[in-house]
């Protein structure tokens, strides 16, 4: 317990605890990474899944590093937010379970991004069934992070 | 403004929104998962207009069109029913107001879409460059979606609204 006490002390927790910008600032970053990876990372797993067969693949595909980058600012704002209450989250088991579920997702989704880039960019690839469990799992994953978080302030 | 809480709290919908324990966190990752779909789709749909990713057909990402509008449905019910179950936490709170001004915007944007761009694009080969309205209505409808989502986040932080 001793390290989340010291990252509680941090200023970055300090700042985002005690300050009229600190918290704001998180919270919406958070929400606004979480949109851009979510949003486009399950609507590729739908379209591997057989979803939107008019759109290509490889078009989609081309979206992932934007994808990514929400995921960034995501996290960055994630840890903000969690240093402020360390001590409070990680004995929280929603919090445990949901971010158990970020980082699945997380996984698979670059999982499914390895499976894709093997295919080498052919316009209407057959996704193999080992795409589609993974395209599957990653939509599990994402949108059970959003409900165990949304879970954290009720439970 | 007393005669519209009233009503709204007098309606049974008020009641089923504040009467079961489950029904606002599930609302709320209804309304999450929501704008994920939401932002997902325009995000594909408006950088395209804007310009980037030329490869993709324009009628591909057109595809992603009945997403975005089940996605902002399921976003404007769950958002209804927040209001009808804490009606004086929402018409005071200046995010709530500037978040709805923005909701008023983008749709109006998405008129000017509908009505001036979308039958341009038509007579357009699927990889071609897109007219200067079309570019500066997709940067316009990313622009005030974005603070929708930023303003429905701010808003237990902004503002005096009861909580």
């Amino acid at each position: 317990m001793g390290f989340f006490l010291w990252l509680e002390q941090t200023w970055l927790a300090e700042w985002v605890r005690s300050s009229t910008t600190g918290y704001p600032t998180m919270i919406t970053s958070h929400a606004i990474g979480m949109a851009v990876m979510v949003g486009l990372a399950v609507l590729l797993a739908l379209r591997v899944l057989g979803v939107f067969r008019e759109l290509p693949l490889p078009a989609l595909q081309r979206y992932l590093g934007l994808a990514w980058a929400g995921f960034g600012l995501n996290f960055l704002s994630g840890v903000g937010l969690f240093v402020a209450q360390a001590t409070m989250y990680v004995t929280d088991a929603t919090f445990l379970i949901k971010i158990a579920l970020v980082f699945l997702g997380a996984a698979a989704t670059g999982a499914l991004q390895g499976q894709l880039a093997k295919e080498g960019g052919a316009t209407n690839p057959a996704p193999s069934g080992g795409m589609r469990a993974t395209a599957a799992l990653s939509i599990v994953f994402w949108i059970g992070a959003i409900i165990t978080g949304r879970l954290i302030a009720y439970v | 403004m007393d005669a519209v809480y009233d009503w709204i709290t007098s309606t049974p919908i008020s009641g089923f929104v504040l009467g079961y324990a489950w029904a606002w966190p599930t609302l709320e990752s209804l309304h999450f998962i929501g704008l994920c779909f939401l932002i997902g789709a325009l995000l594909i749909m408006d950088l395209r207009l804007i310009g980037f990713q030329r490869v993709i057909p324009l009628r591909a990402v057109h595809s992603l069109m009945p997403v975005a509008i089940v996605a902002f449905a399921v976003n404007l019910v769950t958002g209804v029913l927040f209001v009808f179950g804490d009606p004086h936490l929402y018409f005071v709170n200046p995010a709530f107001q500037l978040k709805m001004l923005f909701v008023l915007l983008a749709g109006l944007n998405f008129l000017l879409y509908y009505v001036k761009v979308e039958p341009k694009l038509a007579t357009l080969g699927p990889n071609d460059a897109t007219p200067p309205l079309a570019k500066a209505v997709g940067v316009a409808s990313l622009a005030f979606w974005f603070l929708v989502l930023s303003y429905g986040r701010l808003l237990p932080y902004l503002g005096t609204g009861g909580g």
